[in-house]
Formats: C-alpha cells, structure tokens, sequence
C-alpha cells in the first residue's frame, strides 16, 4: 500500500467546554486524488481543515500528512509544514485587496522557500511561475497581474486565489467552499480548471462543499458525516 | 523586509487614517523640536550676550540686577558710583582695559549708553567677537556724536548724518528731552544679536554735555540753560558713572580683584563674574523653559497614544486579512511583526515629516523671530540631542506599537485560517 497524503486515524476534537464535534476513526485521502468532502455548516468541516493545517491539535488521535505526524511537531513547525505543503482557497475574499494580483499569487513563495524554490526550478522565476499559473486558469492579460486584486470580478478573484495555491507545486490543495460566489456555469468551469492545474502540478484536491451537484465531477465522493461517529444522526 | 513591503501595502490601503495619524505625529514631533531649538538658541544667545570681559562692577546691589542693566538694558541702577573709583581700578597694574558705562536716558524706547573708545576696542560677545561698524565710524572729540546698535538704525530708519534727540529718563513716552542738545549719528554697528543692537552709543562727555546745566534732576530755566555750542567748550570730565567692565591681564587674578572691589573702602561696589552671573539668571529662567519642553514631551506622547488607538481599532476590520496571510504561511510571530513595523512606519513617516515641517518653519520664520526676538534660529542639521529625542520617539513608538502586535498575535492564534464573514 503507497503512503497515503492524508491519513486520519482514530481522531477526536471538541471546544473546550463543547460535545465531541469530530470523531474520525479512519480516513484517507491518495496522492493526487480529488475528493469531495461533503458538509453543511457547522458539521465541522472548517475544523477538520483546521486540524488538517495543524492551525488546531485533536484531543487524541493521529493526523498524518505525507507521512509527517502533524501532532508530534510545535506549533511553528506545523505552520512551516502546513504553508510547504497545502494551498488554500477560501469562500470568498480570498486575496488581500491592497496587493496586486501578482502579489497575491506569490504570496507562499515569500513564506515557504520550498515552495519558491518548486517554483523557481520548474518556471525560471516566481513571477514566471504566477503568470504561467494566471494563464493557465484564463487570466492571460499582462495588464491584469498588475492590478489591484480587488479590482477583479469575483470569478476572476477565485481564479486567482487557485494560483495562488498552486504556486510551488504543493501536494495537497484544500478548497473550502470555493464556488458558493460563483453560478452554476462558472463553478464547473472553475472546477474542471482546478482539476487540470492539479493534475498538471501532481496535487491532490481536497474540495469541501455543501453543493451536492458538483460531486460527480470528482473521483471520490464523501460525506462528513458518514467519516464521523460523532454527527448527529439527523446529519446523516 | 518582505514584511515590511506588506505593512506599507496595508498601510497605504487605509492610507487617509495613517497620513491623519501620521500627522499628529509630525506636529507634535515639530513643536518639540521647534521648543528644543529656541530653547537651545535662547541659552546660546544668552551665554554669548558678553563674553571676554572678566568682571562686571557696579554700586553694590545683587549681582542679576547689575547685570540686567549693565548688558541687559533692563532695569536700573540703584546708585552710581565715583569717577575716582572707576580711576583707581582703572589704572590698576593689574587691569589690560576697561569700559566705563554710563545709563539713565532713552531715545524712543532705546536705552542710550554713554560710554569711550575702549568700548568699541575691547567689548566682546559670542565666541571673542568684537563689535563692528556697519558704517561710519566710532564717535570722536565732538561730544555730540552717537554710534547706533544695528536694530536702533533699522527700526528707526536712521542713517549717517541724521539728527537725533534724547529723552531724559528710560520710560519709553518721555516727557523731558533733551531737545537743545541734538546728537549726530556718526556710525551704526554691525548686528550682533545682542543688546548692543539695541543701544544708542555716546561719549562720556556727551552724556556730561546734556546734563551739564541739570540741577537736582530737572533742567535749568532761562539763563541758566547752556547751549550746545557752550558746553563743546567746558569741561566734560564725568563725575560719577553706572558701571565700570574690566579685562585683566591674567584670570587668575580675577578673584583677588573682585575681592579688592568688593572690599573697596572708597564706596560700596560689587564686582562679578559675568558667566557666574549669567548662569544665576539663567537658572531663574530655566523653569519656564523646562516647563515648554515637558509640555512638548507630552504632546509627543498624545501623538503617539493617538497612533496606538488607530491602529487597535483597525485589527478588527482587519481579521480577513491576517486570515488570509496565516493561510498563505504567515506564522503568528509575522502577524505580530507587521503591526510593529506598521507602528515603526507611521512613526518614521510623522518624524520626517516634522522635521520637514520644522524647517518649513524656520526658513519662513527665521528672519521675522531674528528681527523681533533677537533669537537666530539656524537651518542647521539636528543636533546630537535633537538625534536622541527623535530616536526616543521611534522607540517609543516601537515599544506601543508591540501592544496591538500582542492582540493580533493572539487573535491570529483563536481565528486560525478562516474568518467567518
């Protein structure tokens, strides 16, 4: 059995004060897999994404990632870990309004020296590498990198927050509700973007949504609270 | 530095409350340098009011009062003292030159000295200047001549040759003049932004000559008067004077004389040391100045207490944005050291730019304070101590700006990678 990228065993998080909201006994996500985590909110997804990015540690339990257990490092370990090896995109409000879009892209690369480096041997320069990225996802205008990201429509900001994930070639990219902006056109577009810049960059997609008609696109389907012990029946 | 590139960036993005606040800085950054500057060249002007002159001597009073009225212009004697005295001391072996000083009239506001060449020869101010003339020269044998301080000329618009008159007394609305004795202006000094700028310069025998037919404080009525031509021909010895200044021919002795003074049996007489008494009248004065620069201190302090408020209210609004760079890899301690650099930065910024402003404001206002409080402010490079005050206030600022970098520290920690909308 190959390593997986993602491997969650045993796992148990609450808020102090708090039922147990996750109890995880195993999951696994492949090397350049896509799957599709399904959850409403408040079912623990944006937590899960936190104990996946080592932003928070389960109660007990182990949480690998490319083999690393992320519970066994420091605080400031797990966060150099986290930006070397996952890329984010969010809901909405992605990117820092006062940079350029360029900037926004390059972003990791001033955080992780891996990931600037992945970036420099594959594209020459990290400003190579964000406009290869740019115009990858349709983004191809020169003008466009030098704009204020805030500048740009909210398809075009998604498309941008997905380079900027992208940018080093991490192997894990993380999308947490990333098309609840967009309509209905534009989301599998989006998508079907984001698979081949994956695929392209060997990465892993873990996609989290609560849009049920986006799932048949992906290789996996799951739902969060078929994974977890401690959802209430009625999420099931 | 990648870092600070980013706290510019944001600051520029809420670039109207950081200019405001900025500018807080700045103003109260100018005002403490502007009362740091005026204090400093006040203290200067002050000690260089007079200098080389080893002893100051006149009839015994306090030593702040002779010298408010010896080199001051201020105030007035409470007694004269002999002509033989001044002679004896005078003709001391011990004694290189001395200027005998006589007071007690005015020109339009103006004190009027009357004094002798040694005057000119030997009084020094600043660093061992002598005075200079302008134009014209010292006045000579004709008792009626007068040299004007370089501000007299100015204000009064006189120029060589011009007639004046002299007022009895020191008030500045005299009502006794001495109007049959006019005085020829034969020489203006140069300015020295001193009180001798403000000082009308005659003979000993002048100041004799308009008095001469003076009985008991008024003038003489009727045939009694004596005209100006008269007294060129009498005998202008001075019989008494206000004050006497005297160089030595080594310091050493500067004691010994001052004793020898003071103990006169001849008459009661004070002698000091105009640099001791220079210190004694500063330090009556330093407590008002000590005053304007604590004031200014806390001025500095509202600046920057008024940046600390603005940056703490802005970490609210600007969760996102540290969510944001904490998704990208930006570790807790990056958050933290944005918002000391942004602190640092808005503090730089408000410190050059009232330093600018402070000069914006001398060069506009140099000449108008020169000409109206005789204070020379220079557009000189900060000095060694204005250096300090302005690093103070960047550490200052660095050590407020490490408050809200706490906050943020802590709230980056609680609010992870995402920030609900």
């Amino acid at each position: 059995m190959t390593q997986a990228l993602i491997e969650l065993s045993d796992l148990s998080f609450s808020w102090p004060g708090h039922p147990p909201l996750l109890d995880i006994p195993a999951f696994r996500l492949e090397a350049g897999e896509t799957l599709f985590l399904k959850g409403p909110s408040g079912s623990g997804k944006t937590t899960l994404l936190g104990l996946l990015g080592g932003v928070q540690k389960p109660d007990h339990g182990s949480v690998r990632l490319l083999g690393q257990e992320l519970t066994e490092l420091s605080a400031g370990a797990r966060d150099r870990f986290r930006v070397d090896h996952t890329g984010y995109i969010f809901q909405q409000f992605n990117l820092l309004p006062f940079l350029s879009v360029r900037e926004n892209v390059e972003l990791p690369c001033h955080f992780s020296k891996l990931r600037a480096g992945r970036a420099v041997q594959r594209h020459g320069s990290v400003d190579q590498a964000a406009a290869t990225l740019l115009a990858h996802l349709g983004l191809k205008d020169p003008e466009l990198l030098n704009r204020r990201a805030d500048s740009l429509s909210i398809g075009q900001q998604q498309r941008v927050a997905a380079a900027r994930a992208l940018i080093g070639q991490p192997e894990l990219v993380i999308a947490d509700e990333p098309t609840s902006a967009l309509d209905y056109d534009a989301r599998e577009a989006f998508i079907r973007l984001l698979f081949a810049e994956c695929r392209e960059a060997g990465a892993s997609l873990l996609f989290v949504s609560h849009d049920q008609s986006l799932a048949p696109l992906f290789d996996r389907n799951l739902s969060l609270a078929e994974l977890n012990r401690a959802a209430t029946p009625a999420e099931v | 530095m990648y870092l600070f590139r980013l706290a510019m960036a944001s600051l520029a993005n809420r670039r109207f409350t950081a200019i405001l606040t900025a500018f807080a800085i700045a103003l109260s950054v100018c005002l403490l340098l502007a009362v740091e500057r005026v204090r400093t060249e006040a203290r200067t002007s002050f000690a260089s009011t007079i200098s080389g002159t080893d002893l100051i001597v006149g009839a015994r009073s306090g030593s702040v009062n002779l010298l408010l009225y010896s080199v001051f212009r201020i105030g007035n004697a409470t007694n004269n003292i002999r002509w033989d005295s001044f002679e004896h001391f005078a003709n001391s072996p011990k004694v290189k030159w001395a200027i005998p000083i006589s007071l007690g009239d005015s020109h339009r506001g103006y004190r009027v000295m009357g004094t002798t060449e040694a005057y000119f020869e030997h009084y020094q101010y600043g660093h061992q200047q002598s005075l200079q003339l302008a134009s014209g020269r010292a006045f000579a044998s004709d008792p009626f001549e007068v040299v004007l301080g370089a501000e007299v000329a100015d204000a009064l618009h006189y120029k060589l040759g011009d007639k004046l008159v002299l007022a009895h007394g020191v008030a500045a609305i005299s009502l006794v003049k001495h109007d049959d004795k006019p005085f020829s202006v034969v020489g203006i000094l140069k300015r020295t932004g001193t009180p001798v700028d403000r000082t009308l310069h005659i003979s000993l025998g002048g100041m004799e000559a308009i008095h001469i037919d003076w009985h008991n404080g008024v003038p003489a009525h009727g045939a009694g008067r004596i005209s100006a031509d008269q007294a060129r021909n009498m005998d202008l010895a001075p019989q008494a004077i206000t004050a006497f200044m005297l160089g030595l021919n080594s310091k050493i002795a500067t004691f010994a004389v001052q004793r020898e003074i003071n103990e006169f049996r001849g008459e009661p007489m004070l002698a000091i040391l105009p640099g001791v008494a220079l210190q004694e009248l500063w330090s009556l004065m330093g407590t008002a100045e000590k005053a304007l620069f604590v004031v200014s201190l806390f001025v500095v302090l509202t600046g920057l207490i008024g940046m600390l408020t603005a940056i703490l209210t802005s970490l609210n609004e600007r969760r996102r944005e540290m969510a944001i760079l904490r998704s990208v890899g930006a570790r807790p301690w990056h958050i933290a050291t944005l918002l000391v650099l942004e602190a640092f930065a808005l503090a730089l910024f408000g410190v050059l730019a009232g330093l600018g402003l402070l000069y914006l404001c001398i060069a506009v206002a140099q000449g108008y304070v020169q000409s109206t409080y005789g204070l020379y402010l220079p557009l000189a490079w900060p000095s060694e101590y204005e250096w300090t005050l302005l690093g103070g206030i960047l550490i200052a600022a660095l050590l407020m700006g490490s408050v809200p970098a706490w906050r943020a520290y802590r709230q980056s920690l609680a609010d992870g990678l995402s920030i609900r909308l």
